[in-house]
């Protein structure tokens, strides 16, 4: 067996994929992993990949030509995901390499997607509904607020990386609007500037006092916020566990109106 | 016709002279005052229309809806739910706004709702504007002070995110035309499921003066869809559609009479959705019933799920309940509850079924119903995959056979099934699970209102 060893990043995986398939070593035996905890199998040749840009965007280019956008996106949310996933049977870079290995091989390649009793598709099933669905959760319950200097700032702690989601919806929600989404787990930010397309930046180096100064109105609209959110829930249905369960306690701590 | 056609300009003189009858608290007061008194209106939901942003202005919708937190109460909070005036001439027994409560009264400016809504949007608080509102001096009046407010929001701010509006009842038709083509849904309530209800509690409203805008917005749609199929870019009309809200436990019809209102007006009215709340005697009205178990959650809970059968499960009110049977188990959700009393159509194949059966079994929804009929093409289904597809086999195993056989060997009768989904705790309702006590005066909420 074959292992291709990837880096857990989108170019990462998708630069595997190519070498894996340049190796001419036989898809069955092949796999690859996206996981350096540093475990590994006996019988087995590791084989480092070294990320890179033109084979990754070779194998972006097949996917969306041969196998289409949908097919390319769903793939594409699949390496965004947490890979620690427990639910998962198997590595993630691998479910990516056998579910387009499948995909080409046969004559309508997108539709393997729908195949869920097989192990690799049930897998990316899984990872792309994980990132979608955190991906959604952030889109309601981010805040921005407003620096002194103008822009908006927003922090999150995501467990996958939903940055372009974010960035792709706020960039069309507020065009003329100058803001800075900050990932403050994975050390990444997109950044948008007015009427412009957004840039995601490794952020490792920004100085996070700066965003703790606030606009003269900010207080206020917080504030007239709280008194909404406050003024809008019915006494006589109060439901603390049915609200924990709409709104994760993990997010309370980056919303406004419930840290 | 373009837009500038229906929209005249803005005329200042509109909302100048809003009378300030009694005291004019600032800004923070009129919105505790505002949201307190349009709480509850159910609707707030920013569901049913795509709209990428034009790049001029603020704004973008999207079709499977935003929450953006979640209350207390555990509803969601989607628009910025507020009324223009909680000043009423109506005088509605359920309604803490009516003209003979003795409350704090306050009315915004509509440039107050527009800076509220801007700022709260740019922040990502909210999706939208949810805007009702007290009737103030005639309908007329309030609906042209709504339009004004939708007007300014719409064209100077260039707001292109999420408004729900409410068509005030017996305002001038052509003002809720105007409204409608800068609104996104529109709604009207039938607040009582009967025009005898509707006669006792609220006797400023009538049948006529609700049905006859709601058919008018229905026909606006119907002509706007076709006016749109010649000209794409003419003007939308109410995109996502209107909708309505009934409350329940008030008065004393029973789910049967509720559930064919609201299958009525789907049918005859292009409805996109019907909400239900919950009475809450907030006015300590005489005239109305005192629910010792608190408001009736459950019976809510169930008319939702009934509802979503009608819309998306293609079931009939008839198929679930009956003259003889005019309300819901109370124990059993009503599809496991028409599952358990029409056993002659299970067990289903799984390999076989096609969707429209495979969406009347317990335990599987439109979604993984529609995933079972495309994954079984590639391969045989056993039970393990249609966990991993979210079927919930504790309910759905009673029912299916995974090429002919069952997860389990398991008698197809109604009480054997019955006995064993309800010896899992978790499937009985909360309410009923955590006292006796509750059990009881949910029993009497029952006999009471049937």
């Amino acid at each position: 067996m074959y292992i291709f060893q990837c880096e857990d990043s989108i170019d990462g995986i998708f630069t595997g994929v190519y070498d894996a398939w340049a190796s001419h070593y036989g898809h069955k035996h092949i796999q690859l992993s996206s996981d350096n905890s540093g475990n590994l199998m006996l019988f087995s040749e590791y084989i480092p990949v070294i990320p890179d840009s033109d084979k990754s965007r070779k194998v972006s280019r097949t996917m969306i030509t041969r196998l289409g956008t949908d097919f390319y996106e769903t793939i594409c949310k699949c390496a965004m995901a947490d890979s620690h996933c427990r639910k998962l049977t198997m590595d993630k870079a691998n479910a990516i390499y056998q579910t387009i290995v499948m995909a080409l091989a046969l004559p309508e390649g997108a539709k393997v997607l729908e195949y869920l009793s097989e192990p690799c598709i049930s897998c990316i099933f899984e990872l792309c509904r994980q990132t979608a669905n955190e991906g959604h959760h952030l889109l309601e319950f981010l805040r921005f607020y407003e620096l002194k200097s103008g822009i908006l700032f927003a922090q999150i702690h995501a467990k996958n990386d939903v940055l372009p989601i974010l960035a792709t919806h706020f960039t069309d929600r507020l065009p003329l609007e100058n803001f800075i989404i900050y990932d403050a787990s994975h050390q990444m930010a997109a950044v948008h500037t007015s009427s412009k397309d957004y840039l995601i930046v490794d952020a490792s180096t920004l100085n996070l006092d700066l965003t703790k100064e606030y606009s003269s109105e900010e207080e206020g609209f917080r504030k007239l916020w709280c008194t909404f959110f406050d003024s809008i829930a019915i006494e006589a249905r109060k439901n603390p566990k049915l609200q924990s369960q709409n709104i994760p306690k993990r997010f309370w701590d980056d919303t406004v109106e419930l840290k | 016709m373009t837009a500038a056609d229906k929209t005249p300009a803005l005329s200042a003189s509109a909302y100048k002279n809003i009378p300030s009858v009694h005291f004019s608290p600032s800004l923070m007061e009129k919105l505790a005052i505002l949201t307190d008194a349009a709480k509850y209106d159910v609707a707030c939901t920013s569901s049913g229309v795509d709209r990428r942003g034009d790049g001029t202005g603020i704004g973008n919708t999207m079709s499977c809806g935003i929450c953006h937190t979640f209350a207390a109460d555990g509803r969601c909070v989607s628009l910025l739910k507020i009324l223009f005036t909680n000043e009423c001439i109506f005088n509605c027994s359920y309604c803490q706004n009516n003209c003979n409560s003795d409350i704090p009264r306050a009315t915004f400016t509509p440039e107050e709702i527009c800076t509220l809504t801007i700022e709260f949007y740019r922040r990502n608080y909210i999706e939208g504007l949810f805007l009702s509102s007290g009737i103030i001096i005639s309908p007329n009046y309030t609906m042209d002070l709504i339009y004004q407010t939708l007007y300014r929001l719409r064209t100077v701010y260039r707001f292109q995110g999420y408004i729900h509006v409410k068509a005030i009842p017996g305002a001038d038709p052509l003002l809720i035309e105007k409204t409608g083509y800068l609104a996104d849904r529109m709604s009207i309530n039938l607040e009582l499921p009967t025009s005898d209800s509707l006669r006792k509690l609220a006797p400023c409203k009538s049948r006529n003066t609700i049905l006859k805008p709601m058919r008018m917005i229905q026909n606006g749609i119907t002509d706007n869809k076709q006016e749109l199929t010649v000209y794409r870019k003419a003007p939308k009309f109410v995109p996502a559609g209107q909708s309505t809200q009934m409350i329940i436990g008030a008065t004393p019809e029973n789910d049967f009479q509720i559930m064919s209102v609201a299958e009525g007006l789907y049918r005859n009215f292009d409805l996109k959705r019907v909400f239900y709340s919950a009475f809450v005697n907030v006015n300590h009205n005489s005239g109305l019933p005192v629910l010792p178990g608190g408001p009736p959650l459950l019976r809510e809970h169930r008319l939702y799920q009934a509802d979503w059968l009608l819309r998306y499960y293609h079931f009939t009110v008839n198929e679930l309940l009956s003259e003889d049977r005019p309300n819901f188990n109370i124990y059993l959700d009503p599809k496991c509850d028409w599952a358990l009393r029409h056993l002659e159509y299970f067990p289903v194949e799984v390999q076989t079924a096609d969707y429209k059966t495979l969406l009347r079994v317990p335990g599987i929804g439109a979604k993984s119903a529609s995933r079972i009929v495309k994954a079984r093409r590639g391969s045989r289904l056993d039970f393990p995959d249609l966990k991993k597809m979210g079927v919930v086999l504790k309910r759905a195993l009673y029912f299916l056979t995974c090429s002919g056989r069952m997860m389990y060997p398991t008698k197809l009768d109604e009480d054997y099934i019955c006995r064993n989904l309800l010896s899992d705790r978790t499937q009985i309702p909360q309410d009923l699970r955590e006292s006796n006590y509750k059990q009881l005066s949910l029993f009497d909420d029952m006999s009471m209102i049937s």
